[in-house]
């Protein structure tokens, strides 16, 4: 497993360094709501079963020996950047991004360089409103 | 001002920094309103109320039958706004309408109730056996933490903060609570639920922003007693180093990769219905989703033919319509992991056997590329990336076996254990295979039936502990042993007996 980064994932990386006293790293895991996708924590302690699988702005990626094992060729997933502020405890959403893991690591040559996630609009907002009734069937439902 | 504030202190109240983010309705992402943006300055603020109010306001003091009553009312105050938060939840989240009113909501207002149960019954001392030598009369009581920080995903924003507040203030806490920044809006609906129920300042607070530094402070703040959150299985790891500080207990419900094993005596009607829904349910985006389809190969051929022909009868449109099955996912990012997932397939398994693309023909005004079909990968090996990996969208990967023992050896087969089904017309059996699978719920032909009375939580990297249930309840509370020597004398007592007489 290898994994590169977009220049704008490393510029996000280097900003956060200069934000940071600790350490940086990043490591790639697994699960849930973030799917598999990377983290950049201050002064974390990895696993034992993880191993460096990349660097960026000097600032190590690592992944589990599970992950490696999934991908175990050089043409890794990348990490980029999408300009949402979504969910983690990576610290890099203090900046209103979040990295992101893209590519499928098989052949992702023809894949864009940078993540199509666009900025969050702005404007007045709007409360649609809900459409029809509940369904017959589901209104005996009850969960306790 | 923000359009949604942070409940701390029993007050809404904007960020520090003044800061917002927007907030956006996935299936058109035009915006819903400003959030306020919590620092850390702001979780600090908000600990630090709760822990004044644990400290020194009345809250642990009352009787179970009072916390009790306070959490029934606030559910009773959640159902009297059922619509109104049914619709913020669909219309910020994503899921349907229909998840919300019949899942959502009045989930929420049961792991209340559950909880305010809990208080009312369960014992706070109990009298354990004495010795005869030396003599002693002993008993437990059992004490809230303190502090009780929560920190939930965007899946099922209010049911999760349900689930973190309910047993936290039932068994004495107070609580923080930080929502998801993508689906932050009914968490802090709550506090409204809160001042209008009397809860004391401080007893409840909520608070929105990053994880990186709100988050951070929740899990490592030298006033939080204990951390609840469920999420990524990275994230549970960081929150146990962050925790680890002041040595905080830590409750974690992480990630999954479920197996729902079809047998060969299964009805196949009722089993396709079973995996199509603990599959696409919410568009995947569910921890315990059995997303791993493990189906004998005796039906194999059938069964995948009723998933295609079923799959593609699901109404994909406005979350907000009654008539919708799937709305959007979460967010754009979310869908694009989705498409490189479904990419992945392609390259590694081979053409989807339905979906593999976003619908045709959804309404004017809604995003395409945030929606997804479900989409199914049949005759999947279990070491493939698509099984292995947690996509949290509408991905299912079928998997043939030919025994039993097969089938709990590939179900076993995953760094994850949180869910799982058995399908079959032979209960003992499944009884049987359930029991072997190492995983926190099995059900039998059914699916994602979570209670607030039942325990859910996760084996192996899915998690820590246990919510809902008795345990769920138990684990917000710390165990005091009260030992009394009632001697009189020096007969009575080991000093002398383990030293000497002449202490």
């Amino acid at each position: 497993m290898r994994i590169t980064a977009s220049a704008r994932a490393a510029e996000v990386v280097a900003e956060m360094a200069t934000r940071r006293a600790g350490t940086l790293t990043v490591t790639i895991g697994t699960g849930c709501c973030e799917s598999t996708a990377p983290f950049l924590y201050e002064d974390f302690l990895p696993g034992a079963d993880m191993a460096p699988v990349g660097e960026v702005e000097d600032v190590a990626i690592w992944a589990p020996e599970y992950l490696r094992r999934l991908y175990p060729g050089d043409q890794g997933p990348r990490l980029e950047v999408a300009d949402e502020l979504a969910e983690s405890l990576s610290v890099e959403t203090e900046l209103g991004v979040r990295l992101v893991l893209r590519g499928t690591g098989l052949d992702s040559t023809g894949e864009p360089e940078e993540c199509a996630v666009s900025a969050p609009p702005s404007g007045p907002a709007v409360q649609r409103s809900v459409v029809g009734r509940p369904p017959p069937e589901l209104q005996g439902l009850r969960l306790r | 001002m923000a359009d949604y504030q942070l409940f701390i202190d029993g007050e809404y109240v904007d960020a520090a920094s003044g800061e917002t983010f927007t907030t956006t309705d996935p299936a058109t992402e035009q915006p819903i309103g400003e959030v306020a943006k919590a620092d850390r300055a702001d979780a600090a603020r908000a600990i630090a109320a709760a822990r004044k109010a644990f400290d020194e306001g009345p809250w642990p003091k009352l009787s179970g039958a009072e916390r009790g009553a306070k959490l029934n009312k606030l559910a009773e105050l959640l159902e009297a706004n059922a619509e109104r938060f049914a619709e913020a939840e669909a219309r910020d989240s994503g899921g349907t309408i229909k998840k919300a009113t019949f899942a959502d909501v009045p989930g929420s207002a049961g792991a209340l109730r559950w909880f305010a149960r809990m208080a009312e019954e369960r014992p706070n001392e109990q009298v354990l056996e004495g010795s005869p030598f030396p003599p002693s009369e002993n008993y437990v009581r059992y004490e809230p933490y303190g502090v009780c920080t929560g920190i939930v995903p965007f899946n099922f924003p209010l049911l999760m903060a349900c689930w973190k507040l309910g047993p936290a203030l039932a068994a004495g806490n107070t609580s923080v609570l930080k929502p998801a920044s993508y689906t932050s809006i009914t968490a802090l609906m709550l506090g409204e639920l809160a001042q209008e129920a009397d809860l004391p300042p401080g007893v409840l607070n909520v608070i929105a922003g990053p994880g990186g530094t709100a988050g951070e402070e929740l899990a490592s703040n030298e006033m939080v007693d204990k951390v609840a959150f469920t999420g990524s299985t990275e994230v549970g790891r960081r929150i146990m180093q962050l925790a680890s500080g002041t040595i905080k207990p830590v409750t974690l419900e992480l990630g999954g990769k479920s197996a729902n094993i079809i047998l060969d005596d299964a009805d196949l009607d009722i089993a396709a219905a079973a995996v199509l829904f603990g599959t696409f349910f919410h568009n995947g985006q569910v921890c315990e989703s059995g997303t791993r389809a493990l189906v004998h190969k005796s039906i194999y051929d059938e069964f995948v033919s009723l998933l295609v022909d079923r799959a593609g009868k699901m109404v994909i449109g406005n979350q907000l319509d009654f008539n919708s099955d799937l709305g959007p996912l979460v967010s754009r990012a979310q869908a694009d992991t989705v498409r490189r997932y479904v990419a992945l397939g392609r390259e590694e398994i081979g053409e989807p056997v339905c979906g593999g693309s976003e619908p045709e023909g959804l309404a004017d005004g809604l995003v395409t590329e945030n929606f997804y079909r479900p989409t199914i990968f049949a005759g999947v090996d279990n070491s493939a990336r698509i099984a292995q990996e947690e996509i949290f969208g509408p991905v299912l990967c079928v998997i043939p076996f030919e025994t039993d023992d097969e089938a709990v050896a590939i179900a076993n087969d995953s760094i994850y254990g949180l869910g799982g089904g058995v399908q079959a017309g032979d209960v003992e059996r499944a009884k049987a295979i359930a029991a072997r699978l190492q995983t926190g719920t099995v059900w039998i032909n059914d699916y994602h039936m979570i209670s607030p009375e039942r325990p859910f939580g996760g084996y192996k990297q899915s998690g820590i502990g246990r919510e809902l249930g008795t345990a769920g309840y138990e684990i917000y509370r710390q165990a005091k042993h009260i030992h009394t020597n009632p001697s009189t004398g020096r007969d009575g007592y080991m000093h002398f007996a383990a030293l000497s007489g002449n202490i």
